[in-house]
């Protein structure tokens, strides 16, 4: 092949011009992808958070209460002292003992209600137990069961927040 | 004259700078093979859809704020207080739902007509991705108002996302801008809403268009192909006609139900029957019988493969000319997928409205979203909607009535009328209350159940014997009842009747009762002041301390509490309650008492 010497000065400027396009563009590109992209790599919050709710004595055995769990929450830019978490049912199981569950529905991640004795997702029909464990529908696992402790008299639950919609309970926040 | 008027001078001297007439008569003499047909209209209809969308999106826009603090009360603002703000949120929201159906008819008239064979295979494909996007805009407009209803249907949506194998929790955080729902959500919502998804519209908007201009319509295999129309007048007519009839619609739907709903604001804490807009309540509806594994067909399965096989279809059915019948084969899925689509979504509905508890857990939401409103209409403070409800007088003044009363008293269904031990409050402080009690103080449900028991004589009926006693003449009764009434804050509607009362009352009851701090009952202690009698000041002093004399005296708080397993009077509630909420569990007695809101 006889060589052409404008004509490679030719294609070597091109594929310089295409080149330097490109890099221009993920110049601009590569900070905003970072920037957009980062909150989705931030490790999710581990540790305990124990919120007061309600007097240990205003619980009946076997009789499930809703509670709203308030604590401190930082909202993107804004800390809040005190704000709506979540909620969770309190069931009282004896003298001392309170099974917390997490009202959020494992399976898409609606909240549960009341139904008979125990609870249905509004969403797709869950049912669980007053114990938490599925009965029927399409959630994954059991409700998730949260930590309690007793605070001079009065329920303290541990706010977290679990993967939905997987078998497994893995904590997200 | 030259024979040219003024307009078409500054027309010739634009034409001579731009080409503009050119430009035009491309655009307008486009030559339609087969005639202009209304079933062309589609794509223009979703033109003037989507022209639609953006002016109305532009113009909320300016009144919109995107965080959890203020996004529902930007929202709350701009359709209650803008002018016309309601129209236009009503338009953009209407306008939305519209343009699914539109596309859904556009999408069905080009498979019938084959419009997607070669050469327009591309603009099919092009056709789909602006469907996308569509579906896209519904998804993230949802969420912005921040209200219950597009706060618990997207985090079902962004859940969905979170369960994809491999990619899904990472994408989920993406688009939430963490791992749970916050103002990054919003923001991020909003961004892809007013930015990334209009640029993307537009663009495939440009490249469908610029593609059906290259190509041109596709005639039914019986057009006239000698037949030509210009695309204007004729076809543009007919566009404009079907056009009208859209934006006619959308506007009834708007004026109709005085704009867009707009439910409480979002609650992550509360319970909400969450349900998707109705062009995805077939997807909800399949959810609940994919169990497991399955799962993931319904949610990521079925709508790819949906979205394949569309896509697939002008390279499957492709034979040119073929008659409708020829082509029934390759359409029939799409038959099929819709049948079953319709299905779900009917059997959707249906159940819910057969399902009690929904309907009940509905009701609620709808009562909260108007409690919402109204308490928005008086000022919505720095902390926010959510806070707003929190405090909502007519809750909080509940929770301390249940909290510090209700063991003794009801009211307003609170409290157990059996294990009552005080006066029940429902109608206290009403005349028809007074004339109940001066003619039987001991009634179970006034003072019968309480340590005052046997302390107040019936006004109308005398013991056997007492030959001392002289009964209240009924009209005396309804005397004195109209005075205590109007001391409780009721309005007077005979001023003279109340006077009457007022004097019967110095004169007779305040043989036991206090009337502004004078009276005597022989050193019971007992008998409460009449003065102000179950106003706000006076049930507010009655919280505080029951022995003040501004209400009950000396012996409120002791009298019959030495008496064992009996019942125990009111106590001091001063210390217990925040002056606040007492003031506020005044202002809610008072209220309940007379079946008003506060």
């Amino acid at each position: 092949m006889s060589e052409d010497p404008k004509a490679s000065r030719r294609s070597l400027l091109g594929g310089l011009v295409g080149v330097g396009a490109c890099a221009l563009g993920a110049a601009v590109a590569a900070p905003v992808v970072v920037f957009v992209a980062a909150p989705a790599g931030a490790s999710p919050k581990s540790g305990e958070r124990f919120v007061r709710t309600v007097p240990l004595d205003s619980l009946a055995v076997g009789k499930p209460v809703l509670v709203n769990l308030v604590g401190k929450d930082t909202d993107a830019w804004t800390t809040h002292p005190a704000i709506e978490l979540g909620s969770a049912w309190l069931v009282r199981t004896g003298p001392r003992e309170v099974r917390a569950l997490s009202s959020t529905c494992p399976h898409l991640g609606c909240a549960v209600q009341r139904d008979g004795d125990g609870f249905t997702c509004p969403c797709h029909t869950s049912a669980f137990g007053v114990d938490g464990k599925r009965k029927e529908g399409p959630a994954p696992r059991d409700l998730d069961e949260l930590a309690v402790r007793i605070d001079d008299g009065v329920v303290a639950v541990d706010f977290k927040r679990f993967r939905i919609g997987v078998a497994e309970k893995v904590q997200v926040g | 004259m030259s024979g040219k008027s003024k307009l078409a001078k500054v027309g010739d001297w634009l034409d001579e700078r731009t080409g503009f007439r050119a430009l035009l008569g491309h655009a307008l003499d486009e030559p339609v093979r087969g005639g202009a047909r209304y079933a062309y209209v589609f794509g223009s209809v979703l033109t003037v859809g989507f022209a639609m969308q953006v002016a109305t999106g532009l113009g909320l826009m300016t009144g919109y704020s995107p965080s959890t603090q203020t996004a529902w009360s930007s929202v709350h603002w701009l359709s209650t207080q803008m002018a016309g703000g309601w129209l236009v949120r009503g338009l953009h929201h209407f306008g939305a739902s519209a343009v699914v159906i539109v596309l859904g008819l556009h999408l069905l008239q080009t498979a019938l007509f084959g419009a997607y064979k070669k050469p327009r295979e591309l603009n099919w494909l092009l056709g789909l991705g602006l469907f996308g996007v569509t579906l896209g805009f519904a998804l993230t407009g949802y969420l912005l108002p921040w209200d219950q209803k597009g706060y618990w249907a997207t985090k079902v949506a962004t859940n969905i996302a979170g369960t994809i194998p491999g990619i899904g929790p990472r994408l989920q955080a993406l688009a939430l801008g963490g791992s749970d729902y916050s103002s990054l959500t919003l923001t991020r919502f909003y961004a892809l809403h007013v930015g990334v998804l209009p640029l993307t519209a537009l663009f495939l908007f440009g490249a469908h268009i610029a593609l059906f201009r290259k190509h041109g319509v596709t005639p039914p295999a019986s057009a006239d192909l000698k037949k030509r129309d210009s695309f204007f007048p004729k076809q543009l007519g007919k566009d404009v006609v079907a056009a009208a009839i859209f934006v006619a619609a959308v506007f009834y739907l708007a004026y109709r139900s005085h704009g867009a709903p707009l439910d409480a604001p979002a609650d992550p804490a509360s319970e909400y029957p969450a349900r998707p807009e109705w062009y995805f309540l077939s997807l909800f509806e399949l959810l609940k019988y994919l169990h497991g594994p399955l799962e993931l067909l319904g949610t990521v399965g079925l709508p790819t493969i949906a979205g394949a096989y569309l896509a697939a279809l002008p390279f499957v059915d492709k034979k040119p000319g073929a008659p409708l019948t020829a082509r029934l084969k390759f359409l029939a899925p799409l038959a099929v997928g819709a049948v079953g689509a319709v299905g779900l979504t009917l059997s959707a509905q249906s159940k819910d409205a057969r399902d009690k508890s929904f309907q009940e857990a509905r009701v609620k939401a709808d009562a909260e979203a108007a409690r919402a409103h109204a308490l928005a209409a008086r000022g919505i403070g720095p902390e926010g909607p959510l806070a707003m409800m929190k405090n909502d007088p007519e809750a909080r003044g509940a929770a301390l009535f249940g909290k510090h009363c209700a063991s003794c008293h009801v009211l307003a269904g609170l409290g157990s009328p059996k294990d009552a031990s005080a006066p029940a409050l429902d109608g206290w402080g009403t005349e028809a209350w007074v004339v109940g009690l001066l003619d039987d103080p001991d009634h179970e449900a006034r003072f019968g159940k309480t340590p005052f028991k046997g302390m107040m004589p019936s006004m109308t009926r005398c013991k056997p014997g007492d030959a001392a006693c002289k009964p209240m003449s009924p009209d005396d009764v309804k005397a004195v009842a109209s005075f205590l009434a109007s001391q409780a804050g009721e309005p007077v509607t005979d001023a003279a009747r109340a006077r009457a009362g007022e004097s019967i009352a110095k004169t007779r009851c305040t043989a036991c009762h206090l009337f502004r701090g004078e009276g005597d009952d022989g050193g019971e202690g007992t008998a409460p002041e009449l003065a102000a009698w179950g106003s706000i000041p006076w049930i507010r002093a009655q919280i505080d301390d029951p022995s003040s004399r501004a209400t009950y005296r000396e012996k409120a708080l002791t009298h019959g509490a030495e008496v064992k397993g009996g019942p125990k009077p009111m106590p001091k509630l001063g210390g217990q309650i925040a002056p606040a909420d007492v003031d506020l569990l005044a202002r809610w007695v008072h209220a309940k008492a007379r079946g008003q809101k506060l």
